[in-house]
């Protein structure tokens, strides 16, 4: 092996968001000395800090004025009276909108260290917007029966990653800013590091770890319209695909109710949550229709739906009919500027609207991404649909899949999943140090593999360019496995992508330095977004049921019977192979139901 | 805004600091149609004319900080706006480096002193050793005091907008002095003194010469300038405040 290029530490960290920068700092909380955080971005700029309306948690700070309604004002709950809101409530919340795919034992955990993650956040420095008597302020969020969406203004996000950041500098966790994962070191069933690319000039390093924990996040850039950022084109999944991992629930892709329209940029939840509404080209509140109980406050994957039913009958709006309306207006001048400041200047700058005076027109976006690399309730990785563990390999955050979210995600229930597990995650893997874990010998050397790689990809000749596909990716993933899905569709994502694949393979990357270059990359991102696409689309084609966010139009209903069951992709010679994976029910307590809102 | 522009001409300074000898300008012509910001059509000339043109970008809603770039003389975030409304009458933008600061490659520069500085004033919070079974009753009025600080995205637009920067990369900066100025004024820290005393050498607040070009700069419509004013006014108070801090911290 190359040792000159070689790096050494107990643990690598690939990622610097929220689930990336928990295990970091508690790991070094419980005296793991030394931490290595790989992060493409500089770490505050990971996506995390792009989240808006809040962090789910029963707090029990907040309740509805009493006979208000469902929709009514809030007041801070005076001390001694009765708590509206309990973690049992929120674990039933978040299993009805998992449409019962998240898996119950797991979702516990979730919500009952909720609470006590909130404080902690709150403890080092995090500054959440207050109620009158200073407790943290609560807002509701769609599918929560209960106002527990714990926010500071509309920027929550970003103060949470602000402050784990700062707490895990603290902490003396070494951060590799512009870093970018090339590949995943596995041999035998045990991990045994990385190779990765320091972005600055070029150079391509093995770095070897007694643990490696991956918070890459997740894989909405693979669509046309969606809310996430440039980063985000799912490279964890993709090269832990490669590497022989499997993936779960890949087809489960959230759709957010508000994008920008034509933009896709995200107009926070918080929007609804204050109270806004959204008509159609006719003014209607169209969701009385669809959700005549929760109306706008459904979750994600229902009002999304609604947005595209309307859409698809003619009842949208702007030049194209693709649009919907988000109406705040009725908000009021004062708290659209003190609730929901950043949404606002969204609005403006990207729509030429201020929602003081106008609706702002919106779509569905590409949101979130369910499915991911399967884990225990400890970031321990899984290699099969029977739990055998991964050694020394870890995950959290959106790139993993718990799974919690099952087939739709709850807002503000992702700020706290990769908070949660990302601190479990570290918790276990101090553990996996302390317990005598050791750098494991690797084979070859994987950095001069890679270089070669490299090279070949800056060979191609083209004459097409990498954007091209890229593009017609997008296309293919919005259109034919987007809100509304059927065989039909599928089947010809299956043809495109095939074409893709090979294409790619020739197409061409114009920058050829060795310094900082990020066309290489987006080369790199492509073939990430093409590997996961057709794992997406496969498991969309082999799930014929509808649950959650995969609405087959062919299938229109959820099949307890058949497919109350996580899908788990293994790769193969010839594209992804399917096993099963039960969910965990507790058939007395939470028994599937219908769902309805 | 100029509306009248079906193509406009980006003008973009190039630098490889590997292959040229000074950075130049180079012209591309961007299509107008659906009116993209200022990073679309980066972002178009990178992936389908030259994909070489170098830049960092990533959220796209002015929230994660990559994008801040010169844009006609003024530095701003590429993301949020549209390139119409930097058009000159020839139709014409021109977009460089931040200033001041060493070039990496195009539009990325070195932010090193940048984070340096960061490091320096110690972000973090530095919360009592006893914390509360719940939360620490932060009055409202206590978070309106920071002065929305905490919405800071460090883009690093007021650092590479202040001469004094310019003229010392040895001074902590306008980012860095929002954000200790942020700790200080937090209920919840313990440090004050210890801040003030950091942020009130000859580095530090005094440094200052209040052109507000920061303020100018600041896509978050932040205001550092008054922050280091305050942080100016305490450390006269300093002894004082951390006084004033402990009785705090009792009821907390």
């Amino acid at each position: 092996m190359a040792e000159a290029n070689t790096i050494t530490h107990d643990v690598i960290i690939v990622g610097a968001g929220l689930a990336g920068s928990w295990a970091a700092m508690t790991a070094a909380q419980k005296g793991v000395k030394d931490i290595g955080v790989l992060s493409k971005l500089h770490p505050l700029r990971s996506h995390s800090g792009a989240a808006q309306g809040g962090i789910a948690a029963a707090l029990n700070n907040v309740r509805p004025v009493p006979d208000t309604g469902p929709r009514g004002p809030l007041e801070q709950i005076p001390p001694g009276d009765e708590p509206v809101d309990s973690w049992e409530l929120h674990m039933f919340d978040t299993i009805k909108g998992s449409d019962w795919l998240g898996d119950q034992d797991k979702i516990e955990v979730l919500v009952k260290e909720a609470i006590d993650i909130l404080y902690e956040y709150e403890h080092m420095g995090c500054v959440f917007s207050r109620t009158p008597d200073g407790r943290i302020a609560q807002r509701r969020f769609g599918g929560h029966s209960a106002p527990r969406a714990n926010y500071a203004a509309d920027w929550t996000g970003h103060v949470l990653l602000h402050t784990i950041h700062e707490q895990a500098l603290r902490h003396g966790v070494k951060f590799y800013s512009e870093w970018y994962l090339l590949d995943l070191i596995v041999e035998d069933n045990v991990c045994r590091g990385v190779v990765a690319m320091n972005i600055l000039d070029g150079s391509i390093h093995t770095l070897r770890a007694k643990a490696v924990m991956f918070a890459t996040g997740g894989y909405g850039r693979a669509f046309k319209i969606t809310s996430n950022a440039f980063a985000n084109t799912g490279d964890g999944v993709a090269m832990a695909y490669r590497a022989g991992v499997p993936l779960m629930d890949m087809e489960f892709v959230q759709f957010h109710p508000t994008g920008i329209y034509r933009h896709g940029i995200l107009m926070s939840e918080a929007c609804r949550g204050e109270g806004g509404y959204l008509t159609n080209s006719e003014g209607e509140r169209f969701m009385e229709r669809y959700a005549p109980e929760k109306m706008e406050l459904a979750p994600r994957d229902l009002v999304s739906r609604s947005e595209q039913t309307e859409i698809d009958e003619g009842r949208g709006i702007g030049p194209d009919k693709q649009g919907i309306y988000l109406d705040l207006r009725h908000l009021g001048r004062e708290k659209i500027l003190n609730r929901l400041p950043q949404v606002r200047e969204i609005a403006i700058d990207f729509t030429g609207t201020d929602p003081i005076d106008n609706p702002v027109p919106i779509q569905p976006t590409a949101h979130y991404s369910m499915g991911g690399i399967p884990t225990t309730v400890n970031g321990q990785v899984i290699a099969d649909a029977e739990g055998t563990p991964l050694t020394g390999f870890f995950a959290a955050g959106e790139v993993a899949c718990v799974s919690v979210h099952g087939a739709n995600r709850l807002g503000s229930n992702s700020l706290l999943e990769a908070s949660v597990f990302g601190r479990r995650a570290g918790n276990a893997i101090a553990q996996f140090i302390q317990d005598g874990a050791e750098l494991q010998p690797i084979n070859g050397d994987p950095a001069q593999k890679n270089r070669q790689r490299i090279q070949a990809h800056l060979d191609r000749s083209g004459p097409e360019l990498v954007d091209e596909i890229a593009q017609e990716l997008k296309e293919t993933m919005t259109n034919k496995c987007g809100i509304f899905r059927n065989e039909a569709k599928l089947q010809e994502a299956v043809s495109k992508i095939q074409e893709l694949k090979e294409r790619l393979k020739t197409a061409k990357i114009m920058d050829k330095s060795s310094r900082f270059n990020t066309d290489l990359l987006a080369g790199l991102e492509t073939e990430h977004l093409v590997t996961f696409s057709e794992v997406v689309v496969a498991g969309a084609l082999a799930r014929t049921e509808s649950r959650g966010a995969h609405a087959r139009t062919d299938y229109p209903e959820r099949d307890d019977e058949n497919w109350l069951k996580h899908t788990v992709a293994h790769k193969g010679e010839d594209g992804p192979s399917f096993s099963y994976k039960e969910v965990n029910i507790d058939w007395d307590r939470y028994p599937p139901q219908k769902r309805q809102y | 805004m100029n509306k009248k522009f079906e193509m406009a001409t980006v003008r973009v300074q190039r630098f490889n600091p590997d292959t040229d000898k000074k950075p130049y300008l180079q012209e591309f012509q961007v299509s107008t149609e659906g009116d993209p910001t200022l990073l679309d059509a980066l972002q178009q000339i990178k992936s389908t004319t030259d994909g070489s043109v170098t830049f960092r970008r990533s959220c796209r809603h002015a929230i994660c900080g990559s994008c801040a770039m010169n844009v006609n003389g003024r530095n701003i975030l590429v993301c949020h706006e549209p390139l119409k409304k930097h058009l000159d009458g020839g139709g014409r933008v021109t977009i460089r480096p931040l200033p001041y600061l060493p070039i990496i490659k195009d539009l990325v520069v070195d932010r090193t002193s940048f984070w340096k500085q960061y490091l320096l004033i110690k972000p973090w919070l530095v919360p009592p050793d006893d914390v509360p079974e719940k939360e620490f009753r932060m009055t409202p009025q206590e978070v309106e005091d920071l002065n929305s600080a905490e919405h800071c995205i460090m883009c690093g637009a007021c650092y590479s907008a202040c001469t004094v920067v310019g003229m010392t990369k040895e001074y902590i900066g306008p980012h860095a002095l929002l954000k200790e100025f942020m700790r200080v004024m937090d209920p919840r820290d313990t440090i004050p003194e210890q801040r003030l005393e950091t942020v009130g050498g000859s580095n530090g607040v005094a440094r200052c010469h209040t052109v507000f070009n920061c303020i100018d700069a600041c896509p978050k419509h932040l205001d550092p300038t008054k922050a280091i004013e305050t942080l100016r006014r305490l450390y006269g108070k300093r002894q004082a405040l951390e006084e004033e801090r402990k009785k705090r911290q009792e009821t907390l």
